[in-house]
């Protein structure tokens, strides 16, 4: 990649939806681990606190839990895809093992993947460049 | 369907530790000697047969999880102030993993919220099998495991 190349490109800024605060350190660890071009990294403890960041802030990718309180992952999916701007973020569900009737209704819904977990960072890497495309660049 | 075993739940728990926090944790035979104060999680779960999974471990058990999950010496503050939600994380995998590998993918499954609570004593209570793992410093980590009966046939 050119010098220029480099230059036009973006950190990817990054919410992460978890009612645990230890997973969102954990997460957060493995985002900064997976060889990504990261700007900031924001952290709500569930789908109604997900949703008022996406109001405030630029966000490139969700990374969400399913099971929390007060909104679950489902419904903050449900509801970002019923919303013209949010619509577009893609969201990642990262969340413990489910059944496969589960996974599905969550693609249905507007969730543009899922990973299991634990996960290893290259395994959320690769995904996020699938996603993201050339926007999700991995450092050289 | 045949009721879970040991086994299983060492299978499930060891290998949730081994890829959520790097521990390499070998089950043990005989029922720990549990001494305040212990730490304790609860999660329920609806599938085929519904029940409830509960893991507990002393508050070094569940510090040494918090560490490594976290990738921080067990002596940083912060793993002590993380270590309940540690041990609440881990069984929220335990109880995915759990579910999908007894009752299958094919089937609907619902997880709870996990909750924790700090006990003064080890109580009785009804399960259907449970499991005990050594962490590497020591320290138990048990996994119990109170299924609903099946439904009898009609």
């Amino acid at each position: 990649m050119s010098a220029a190349g480099a230059e036009e490109k973006v950190a990817l800024e990054v919410l992460i939806v978890d009612d645990s605060s230890v997973t969102r350190k954990m997460v957060r660890r493995a985002v900064g681990l997976c060889g990504l071009e990261i700007g900031s990294v924001l952290e709500a403890a569930n789908g109604e606190e997900a949703l008022a960041q996406l109001r405030q802030h630029r966000v490139d990718l969700v990374l969400a839990d399913i099971n929390m309180p007060v909104m679950n992952g489902m419904q903050m999916v449900e509801r970002m895809s019923q919303d013209p701007v949010l619509s577009k973020i893609p969201v990642v569900i990262v969340a413990t093992p489910m059944s496969e009737q589960r996974v599905e209704r969550l693609l249905d819904l507007g969730a543009r993947a899922y990973l299991p977990k634990p996960f290893r960072p290259e395994a959320l890497r690769d995904l996020v460049m699938e996603i993201l495309g050339d926007r999700g660049t991995a450092h050289a | 369907m045949l009721d879970p075993t040991p086994e299983l739940l060492a299978d499930v728990l060891g290998t949730v530790l081994q890829d959520s926090a790097f521990i390499f944790a070998e089950p043990v035979e005989e029922a720990p000697e549990w001494t305040p104060p212990i730490y304790s999680a609860e999660i329920a779960f609806e599938s085929v047969r519904g029940g409830v999974l509960r893991l507990s471990t002393r508050p070094r058990g569940a510090v040494e999880v918090a560490a490594n999950m976290l990738g921080i010496d067990p002596a940083d503050p912060e793993a002590e102030s993380q270590s309940r939600s540690a041990l609440a994380e881990v069984l929220n995998v335990v109880g995915g993993a759990f579910v999908t590998r007894f009752f299958g993918t094919k089937v609907p499954s619902q997880l709870g919220l996990p909750h924790t609570e700090v006990l003064d004593s080890m109580p009785e209570r009804r399960r259907t099998c449970v499991a005990t793992l050594q962490l590497e410093s020591g320290d138990p980590v048990m996994l119990e495991l109170d299924l609903e009966p099946a439904a009898g046939p009609a």
